[in-house]
């Protein structure tokens, strides 16, 4: 790598890791900072353009898109890490015993081969239908029912070339258990790629829950959210462009941050990693 | 090849057979009574009976499972709560938009994605280099939705270029000029995938690079142009040809929202629509069909890396 790509890489990294902060910040403490009551109606001032007094101007409701797309920040948040969070839950238990036991495994990846047939957002779309309403934790199930596969996957193929190893092979000539080596020998060292795939479940997780808001069929339109705005603001895309350019702005430079993040990780913990993640 | 094509076919069978059952076991999922939540609120007591009788729900389980798979393998995939004709036609009355935006797409895919990648391999950590890996990133970040929406106020909005919205099947009225409605969408639906085929087109050709049988080639004279499209990107295109293959998957996500924002009348607001109206069958039968594209596009990318590279044959 050369220095000058060093160096461009350096600052991306303090680029994301930057806005990530940021957006945790905001994400924390935005209610009780923001200019406006992000749910506050005032017709008189509807869908003026940016200015000193709306940052980022006004939507249809005379609802301040600044103080909105802040306190959107906390629910794309809440629902990046949960989602995250159900990944790794189903994902990491199914992928080490698959790993671990070939016949289980098999069957464990024929499996998540089918599910992962399905295109992410037909899958969460159908699974949004079938649990009836929306809401944030049925949002939190789709998306997540979408993203566990794909964990197990991670974590099966670095399963599969860990347990080759000398000191599991070491482990089990000492006479250690199965279940001693699944998780002081193996589970310990896959936090390496848990991580870096949780960075990019992250990632975009957020960018498909902003699609399902936008399609309207993610969480309720009265939670301020990126893509439920995005949706609102259709209808007065070419009067009040503002509406839908702001939160597409800060969906953006998440993801790309959750993006960026994970490339330096991996590229930190794990170099191997390229080829499985 | 022979026995490397059975081999994969088989595993193409036991896929299809696994994404059925997937459906059917979602299905089973809807809390209620199926019948009556399949036909929606307005439904008579003898619908619910008829609709019970032609998909045997009043009969065991294992039973339903079965005559679902027979079903399914006759092409007969339900019928629609909301527009009350078969889910199998509807479909095909949506594909036409799908599968023009779909190729479009992908002519976005490969003509910015690839050239963009070898440019970049080319003269690795050149301004050039630098900027395509940083317009790269950007495109793997842009939601496409939001890029499509961005697209629609520039070129429809402020400029007057492009249409911003709908679009009119070229098949049934014979004026190939309706294909300017899914420009925009297209290149929205596009310009993400082709980030990520650039990124591989890069990686790939710059290992390829470094071969020793493409100094041997330079070293016998040949041109720059012929060492780079005849020697080299041959030879990279299997890394290639498995994420553009990929992109498919990610073109059909992205199709969903991006028909949606155009308002397009392809299959992807076909199953928002469904999804809105609770029109379960129709989900289900696009789920399947989609998801059985996807194990067929996947076998034949199978092929395609045999074909391409002999030596895959023999393993």
């Amino acid at each position: 790598m050369s220095f000058a790509r060093l160096i461009l890489r350096r600052k991306a990294l303090l680029f994301a890791v930057g806005v990530l902060f940021s957006l945790v910040v905001i994400s924390i403490f935005s209610p009780y900072f923001v200019p406006y009551d992000p749910d506050a109606l005032k017709v008189l001032d509807r869908l003026k353009p940016p200015s000193a007094a709306h940052f980022f101007g006004t939507d249809h409701f005379g609802r301040d898109i600044f103080s909105r797309v802040l306190v959107g920040t906390r629910v794309t948040f809440i629902l990046g890490l949960s989602i995250s969070a159900f990944a790794l839950v189903f994902g990491v238990p199914l992928g080490v015993l698959g790993g671990y036991y070939d016949r289980l495994g098999m069957v464990i990846m024929r499996v998540v081969d089918a599910i992962m047939a399905f295109p992410a957002i037909i899958l969460a779309l159908a699974l949004m239908a079938i649990m009836g309403k929306p809401g944030m934790v049925n949002v939190i199930i789709a998306v997540g029912m979408v993203w566990a596969p794909r964990m197990v996957r991670v974590v099966y193929s670095s399963t599969l070339s860990l347990r080759e190893n000398t000191y599991v092979e070491a482990a089990r000539a000492l006479g250690a258990s199965s279940g001693r080596i699944l998780i002081r020998h193996i589970a310990v060292n896959l936090l390496s790629p848990v991580i870096v795939q949780s960075t990019f479940t992250f990632a975009f997780s957020i960018m498909e829950v902003a699609a399902l808001n936008f399609l309207g069929v993610g969480i309720p339109p009265y939670v301020p959210s990126w893509g439920g705005m995005m949706n609102e603001g259709r209808t007065y895309i070419i009067r009040a462009p503002w509406i839908i350019i702001f939160p597409g702005v800060f969906l953006a430079l998440s993801v790309l941050s959750f993006n960026l993040l994970g490339d330096a990780l991996r590229d930190r913990l794990d170099p191997r990693l390229r080829n499985i993640v | 090849m022979l026995s490397y094509i059975l081999r994969r076919a088989a595993g193409m069978v036991v896929s299809v057979l696994l994404v059925v059952t997937i459906t059917f076991i979602l299905m089973q999922l809807i809390p209620g009574d199926p019948a009556s939540v399949l036909l929606g609120p307005n439904a008579t007591p003898e619908q619910i009976e008829a609709l019970k009788r032609t998909w045997g729900l009043d009969r065991p389980i294992l039973v339903q499972f079965y005559k679902y798979f027979a079903n399914f393998f006759r092409g007969n995939l339900g019928e629609s709560i909301f527009f009350r004709q078969p889910v199998l036609e509807i479909i095909g009355q949506r594909a036409e938009t799908s599968v023009f935006l779909g190729i479009m797409a992908l002519i976005v895919v490969v003509g910015l994605g690839i050239p963009a990648g070898v440019i970049a391999a080319v003269r690795p950590n050149s301004w050039v280099d630098n900027s395509l890996l940083l317009l790269a990133l950007a495109g793997a970040s842009i939601p496409s939705f939001w890029l499509g929406l961005m697209l629609m106020v520039l070129f429809a909005g402020k400029l007057h270029l492009l249409p911003s919205s709908g679009y009119t099947s070229v098949i049934a009225t014979g004026n190939i000029a309706n294909l300017k409605n899914l420009i925009l969408p297209a290149f929205a639906l596009g310009f993400v995938n082709a980030a990520l085929v650039a990124r591989t087109a890069r990686s790939s050709m710059l290992d390829v690079l470094r071969a020793d049988y493409i100094t041997t080639a330079r070293a016998k004279g040949l041109r720059d142009s012929v060492v780079i499209l005849k020697h080299a990107l041959r030879n990279a295109a299997i890394p290639i040809t498995t994420v553009v293959s990929f992109t498919f998957a990610s073109l059909v996500s992205g199709a969903v929202v991006t028909e949606n924002v155009f308002a397009l009348p392809g299959v992807g607001s076909l199953i928002v629509q469904s999804v809105l109206k609770r029109d379960y069958p129709t989900i289900q039968g696009i789920m399947l069909v989609v998801a059985v594209l996807y194990v067929i596009i996947n076998f034949i990318t199978d092929l395609t890396y045999a074909f391409l590279d002999p030596r895959i044959r023999y393993r």
